[in-house]
C-alpha cells in the first residue's frame, strides 16, 4: 500500500490556516473584507481581549443564502469569482475562498445570516458542525469568533500581549476604513469605542477620526494619472513626521497593501523635506486594470505584484514632489487650536509684484459650448457655467496633457516657477545663529545656516551632476561578480555604464573586469562606487550621477556655508534672503530640518493676548 | 586696464588684503579682489563687510618703479585663485590686462592665465570715513594693546558686543577692556590727543586680530580715526576698516576689586610653567580645573587631580606672600591665557577670598590687569 494518502479537509483547513490566520488581527481582516464584499454599508467589529476571546462582525450586507451557508465553510469555495479568467480580474478583495474554513477550524464560530428573508444560524467548533438551524435575522451576517486557536496551543503561545495584538487589529481595521470611506466602520474593543467612521464616502472625514483633526487640516489633496494608473489620496505637510513608515497607507484598487518600492517611491517624493529617520502620513490610492496587478501572491493579499512597477513609482514620487512644489511650506510656530474662526481680511496692494507691463488676456467667453444645444442657459447656474468655461480652457491645446513622457521630462527643464517665499524684509539677528524677518503677514525666523546649506545644495546639486569624461587606468583591475539573472541585466544595460565612464568587460562567468575609472570617483571607492552604480542599473536601469553623489552635494554644501554663530550684516541677511527666494524648494535643508517658521500677526496677537 | 608689477609688491599687497577675504558670505562678489590702477598706482580691496582692507601700491617708492601703468581700469578677481596664481608666478614682474568682458590675463615670463573677472561696479564701495578727530599710536603699542586684550573677548554671539574690544579714550588716556564674562583683561596707554575728545566704542576682536596679523613690527605711527559705526586704521600704504559693534559695553570698573586680603608675588614663568604642567591632567577632567594654596612656608602649592588618571603636585617658592591663606581653584587655560599676556619678570596676584576674582598684574605696572574669576569646587 503506497504511503501517500490524500489529507482530509480538516487537516487541510488547519494547515491552511497557519497562513490565512496567523492572529486576531488576520481574522477581523478576513471577516471584514467579505463584508466588504457583499456591499455592506455599516460594519460593526467588536473585539474582547484583543480577539483572543471573541470577535464578533455584525454588517448590513448581502447575507448568504441557506443554501450556500454550508458551502461557504468549504474550502475553495468561493463566490466571488467563477472561472480561470476572473482570477486576472478581481475586483473583490478575497478570491481564494479560504478564510472562512481556516478560520471555522482553530475557533468556535456561530454565524447568523439572512439575505432578508428567513436567516440560518450555524455553530461549529473547530471546523466541526454543531448546530444548524432555522433563525430569525435582519439582513446582512453576524459572525461571531469566541476562543481563538483553542485548538492549535503552539499558535496560542505565540501570540504578542494585549495591547499588541489590538493594535494590529486597528492598524488593519483602519486601513479598511480608509480604502472604503463608503462604508462606515465602528470598532468597539471591551466596550470602548475605538473608531467610528460615518461612512458618507469623504476620505478626509475618515482621516480625521483615525489621525485627528489637526493633522487632517494639514494634508493636501494629489491626483494624477498616467495611462495606466490613477493616483489620489492625501499627503501630509512635511512639517508633520512620524517616527516610522506605518503611516503610510497604500491602496491598489481599494485593497489595502505593502509594497515596499512604493513606499519608497514615496518617500523619494519628500526627499529632503524631511528629516532623517522621520517619514510622512501619507494615503495614497491606486486605481489601475486588475490585469496589471497579481493579488495572488500570498494568502494574506497584502503583497501585491505590480507589471508597470518602475513607471507606477515613478509617477508616484513625481506627483509628491509636484504636490509640494507649488505649495508654500513655512511651518507655523504656534499650535492652532482647532476652532474655526471668520476672519476678515485686508487685502493691500502687491507692491513687490507690480506688473511692468500687461498682456492682453483672451477675452473670457460667456457662451454655452455648443455641444449642448438644448439645454437653455438660464437654468444653468453661474457657477456651473463658468466651471465649464475654465474646462474648457484647460482643454486647450497648449497645456500640456500629462502622458509618461511628460513626466521623466520635468525633472531636467524645471519650469520657472514663483518663488514660495513671501518677499522678507530683514529685522536682525539672534545669537548670530536665527535672522528675524517680517513682511505684512507676521513674523519669520530663519536658521541661516539652513538657509544658506539649501542654497548652495542646489548649486552643488546639479554641479556634482555634470563630471568630467576623463578616465584613470589602474595598473590592477577590478573584478565585479555577479548573479546570472543580474549579469543578463547588466549587460543588457551596458550602454548606460558606459555613458558614465564604466566600462565592463567580461571576464569569465557572471564577472567583469574594469580597466579604469572615472576621475572624479572618490579616492579609495573606486569599487563602491561602480557597485553602487550597478545597483542602480539593476534597480532604476539606468545611473543617475547626481544621486549617486547626493551626499557629496550635501557635503559641499554643508561646508560651504555660514555657519551658527556668525554675524551678518543687514545687507548680508538681504542677500541671503533674496537667494532663499529664489531657490527650487526653500523650505527645508537637505537634511530635512526646516528652514522658515512663521508667527502670523494673528499668532503674535494671541500671544500677547490682545486677541483671546 | 593694463599695468606691469613687482612681483613681491603685489604677493604681499594680496596677502594683506586676503585677510579680510572669507569664502563663507552670503554676498558672492565679496569672495573676490577688487582692483583698481590709477596713475597714481595699484588699489587692492578685500572685505567680508565687517573688514575692510585696502592696500595700495605707489607707481614708484624710493625712486624705485614698482608699477608701471599702461591703462587705467578695475576689475573684481576670484580671490581663492588670483591669490594661489601670483604666488606661484615664475618671473619677478607680472603683468595684468583687461580684455573684453571682464576677461583678465595674467602674465609672467612665458605663463599666461586667463582668468575670469566680475563687474568692479558690483563691489560694495568702502565706508566713507571723516578724517578728523584722530590720533596716532605706534605699531608695536597697537599690536601689545591688542595682543594683551583681545584674547579675552567671547567667542558667542549670544551677546554680540562681549565679542568686541572696549576702547575708550578719556583724558589723554586709551583703555582697551575685553571680558567674555569669565575674565576680564584691561589695558591702558597714554596717548596723544586732544583732552577734550573722548570716544568709547567697541571692535570686534576677529577684526583686532586681522589687524594685528597684518601689521609689521616697527614703530612707525598707524593713525586711528574712530566714527560713529567704524574703525579705521591708517598705515603707510594700508587702510583697514571694521565695523564697530552696537549695543553698551557694560560698566566693568566696578568689577576691578580695589583692595586684596592676599597677595603673592611670584615668578612670572615659573608660575606659568607650573600651570601648565598641572593642567596635563586637569585637561582630562570636565573643567581643566587647577588648585592653589598658600603653604606656610612662604610658598604655594599647584595641584590637579583627575580620579581616573591620577594626580599632580608642585611646591613653588614665592617672592613673598601677605595676607589671609588661602585655597582657590581656577580654570588652567584662563590663567594660564593671562600670563601670557604679561612681559615683566614679576608678577603680583591679588586675591580677595576663594569665591571671590583674583587679579594678576605685572609688578609696579598699573597699566597692565588680567581679572578672572574662580571655579567653585563644592
Amino acid at each position: 500500500m503506497g504511503k501517500i494518502i490524500q489529507l482530509d479537509d480538516l487537516l487541510s483547513n488547519k494547515i491552511a490556516a497557519g497562513e490565512v490566520v496567523e492572529r486576531p488581527a488576520s481574522v477581523v481582516k478576513e471577516l471584514v473584507e467579505n463584508a466588504i464584499d457583499a456591499n455592506s454599508t455599516i460594519i460593526e467589529i467588536e473585539v474582547e481581549e484583543a480577539g483572543l476571546s471573541k470577535i464578533r462582525i455584525i454588517d448590513n450586507g448581502d447575507g448568504i443564502e441557506e443554501s450556500d451557508v454550508l458551502m461557504a465553510f468549504r474550502r475553495h469555495a468561493t463566490s466571488k469569482i467563477k472561472n480561470e479568467k476572473d482570477l486576472f480580474r478581481i475586483r473583490t478583495l478575497g478570491f481564494r475562498g479560504e478564510a472562512l474554513p481556516s478560520i471555522a477550524s482553530v475557533s468556535r464560530l456561530e454565524l447568523k445570516t439572512s439575505t432578508g428573508e428567513e436567516g440560518t444560524r450555524l455553530v461549529l467548533a473547530g471546523g466541526h458542525l454543531e448546530v444548524h438551524e432555522k433563525a430569525s435575522a435582519r439582513k446582512g451576517t453576524d459572525i461571531q469568533i469566541t476562543d481563538l486557536f483553542y485548538n492549535t496551543p503552539a499558535r496560542l503561545k505565540y501570540m504578542k500581549t494585549v495591547h499588541t495584538e489590538l493594535g494590529n487589529i486597528t492598524d488593519i481595521v483602519n486601513r479598511l476604513a480608509l480604502s472604503h470611506p463608503e462604508v462606515s466602520f465602528r470598532l468597539v474593543h471591551n466596550d470602548r469605542k475605538l473608531l467610528h467612521t460615518n461612512g458618507n464616502g469623504d476620505v478626509r472625514q475618515v482621516l480625521a477620526s483615525i489621525y485627528g483633526l489637526n493633522i487632517v487640516k494639514k494634508m493636501i489633496p494629489i491626483q494624477a494619472s498616467s495611462l495606466d494608473f490613477t493616483i489620489s489620496g492625501w499627503l501630509a505637510y512635511p512639517e508633520i513626521t512620524r517616527a516610522s513608515r506605518n503611516y503610510i497607507t497604500t491602496m491598489v484598487n481599494g485593497r489595502f497593501i505593502k509594497n515596499y518600492p512604493l513606499v519608497k517611491a514615496i518617500q523619494e517624493g519628500y526627499h529632503t523635506l524631511l528629516p532623517i529617520g522621520r517619514f510622512p502620513i501619507v494615503m495614497i490610492n491606486i486605481e489601475m486594470d486588475p490585469i496589471l496587478v497579481d493579488v495572488n501572491v500570498h494568502p494574506s493579499k497584502m503583497e501585491v505584484r505590480f507589471s508597470k512597477e518602475a513607471e507606477l513609482n515613478q509617477l508616484v514620487a513625481q506627483t509628491i514632489k509636484e504636490a509640494f512644489h507649488t505649495k508654500e511650506l513655512i511651518p507655523t510656530g504656534m499650535q492652532r487650536e482647532p476652532k474655526e474662526m471668520i476672519r476678515t481680511e485686508q487685502p493691500s496692494f502687491d507692491l513687490d509684484h507690480l506688473p511692468i507691463a500687461k498682456e492682453e488676456q483672451p477675452p473670457i467667453e460667456y457662451e454655452l459650448p455648443e455641444i449642448e444645444p438644448y439645454s437653455p442657459p438660464v437654468q444653468i447656474p453661474f457657477v456651473q457655467k463658468m466651471e465649464r468655461i475654465v474646462e474648457k480652457r484647460q482643454e486647450d491645446p497648449i497645456v500640456p496633457s500629462f502622458s509618461e513622457t511628460v513626466v521623466e521630462e520635468v525633472e531636467e527643464t524645471p519650469a520657472p516657477i514663483e518663488s514660495r517665499v513671501p518677499p522678507l524684509y530683514p529685522i536682525g539677528q539672534m545669537h548670530g545663529t536665527y535672522i528675524f524677518a517680517q513682511n505684512e503677514k507676521g513674523l519669520y525666523i530663519i536658521d541661516q545656516h539652513a538657509a544658506q546649506e539649501r542654497i548652495k545644495y542646489e548649486y552643488f546639486r546639479e554641479k556634482v551632476g555634470q563630471v568630467e569624461k576623463e578616465l584613470q587606468e589602474m595598473l590592477v583591475p577590478l573584478t565585479f561578480e555577479y548573479s546570472s539573472d543580474e549579469t543578463i541585466k547588466i549587460m543588457e544595460h551596458k550602454d548606460k555604464l558606459e555613458e558614465v565612464g564604466v566600462f565592463l568587460e567580461p571576464f569569465g562567468i557572471n564577472s567583469f573586469i574594469v580597466r579604469s575609472h572615472p576621475q572624479w570617483f572618490p579616492k579609495g571607492e573606486e569599487k563602491e562606487t561602480i557597485e553602487e552604480m550597478i545597483e542602480q542599473i539593476l534597480t532604476m536601469k539606468k545611473v543617475d550621477i547626481k544621486k549617486l553623489r547626493e551626499e557629496a552635494a550635501i557635503m559641499m554644501s554643508c561646508k560651504g556655508s555660514i555657519k551658527a554663530n556668525h554675524y551678518l550684516q543687514t545687507s548680508e541677511i538681504q542677500a541671503l534672503l533674496d537667494e532663499l527666494r529664489r531657490s527650487s524648494d526653500p523650505f527645508t535643508c537637505p537634511h530635512g530640518r526646516p528652514i522658515i517658521i512663521h508667527y502670523s500677526s494673528y499668532d503674535m496677537e494671541k500671544m500677547f493676548k490682545r486677541v483671546m | 586696464m593694463r599695468f606691469i608689477i613687482q612681483r613681491d609688491r603685489l604677493v604681499q599687497s594680496v596677502q594683506d588684503v586676503m585677510k579680510a577675504v572669507t569664502s563663507r558670505t552670503t554676498i558672492p562678489i565679496l569672495t573676490g579682489i577688487k582692483i583698481v590702477a590709477t596713475n597714481e598706482g595699484v588699489t587692492l580691496t578685500g572685505s567680508d563687510s565687517d573688514i575692510s582692507i585696502e592696500s595700495y601700491i605707489p607707481k614708484e617708492e624710493a625712486g624705485d618703479e614698482i608699477v608701471e601703468i599702461k591703462q587705467t581700469g578695475s576689475i573684481v578677481l576670484q580671490a581663492k585663485f588670483f591669490s594661489e596664481i601670483v604666488k606661484k608666478l615664475p618671473t619677478d614682474f607680472v603683468e595684468m590686462e583687461v580684455q573684453n568682458q571682464l576677461q583678465v590675463v595674467i602674465r609672467s615670463g612665458k605663463s599666461e592665465f586667463n582668468l575670469n573677472g566680475l563687474d568692479p561696479e558690483e563691489y560694495p564701495r568702502l565706508p566713507q570715513v571723516e578724517e578728523e578727530n584722530a590720533f596716532e599710536i605706534p605699531t608695536d603699542l597697537l599690536k601689545a594693546l591688542v595682543r594683551q586684550t583681545v584674547f579675552a573677548v567671547s567667542t558667542s554671539e549670544t551677546r554680540p558686543v562681549l565679542t568686541g574690544v572696549n576702547w575708550k579714550v578719556e583724558n589723554g588716556e586709551l583703555i582697551c577692556i575685553a571680558t567674555d564674562s569669565h575674565r576680564l583683561a584691561l589695558r591702558k596707554a597714554k596717548i596723544e590727543i586732544e583732552t577734550a575728545h573722548n570716544y568709547n566704542v567697541v571692535i570686534p576682536g576677529k577684526s583686532l586680530n586681522e589687524l594685528s596679523k597684518i601689521l609689521d613690527d616697527n614703530n612707525e605711527l598707524v593713525e586711528i580715526v574712530i566714527t560713529e559705526n567704524q574703525v579705521l586704521f591708517k598705515a603707510k600704504h594700508l587702510l583697514f576698516f571694521s565695523r564697530l559693534l552696537e549695543g553698551n559695553y557694560p560698566d566693568t570698573s566696578r568689577l576691578i576689586p580695589a583692595e586684596s586680603k592676599t597677595e603673592v608675588i611670584v615668578n612670572t614663568k615659573d608660575f606659568l610653567h607650573a600651570i601648565d604642567r598641572a593642567s596635563l591632567l586637569a585637561r582630562e577632567g570636565r573643567n581643566n580645573v587647577v588648585r592653589l594654596a598658600t603653604l606656610e612656608s612662604k610658598g604655594i602649592e599647584i595641584s590637579s587631580n583627575t580620579p581616573e588618571i591620577g594626580k599632580v603636585i608642585e611646591e613653588l617658592v614665592a617672592q613673598s606672600i601677605d595676607g589671609e591663606e588661602l585655597k582657590i581653584s581656577f580654570s588652567a587655560k584662563y590663567v594660564m591665557d593671562a600670563l601670557k599676556t604679561l612681559e615683566g619678570h614679576e608678577i603680583k596676584i591679588s586675591f580677595t577670598g576663594a569665591m571671590r576674582p583674583f587679579l594678576i598684574r605685572p609688578l609696579n605696572d598699573d597699566s597692565l590687569l588680567q581679572l578672572i574669576l574662580p571655579v567653585r569646587t563644592y
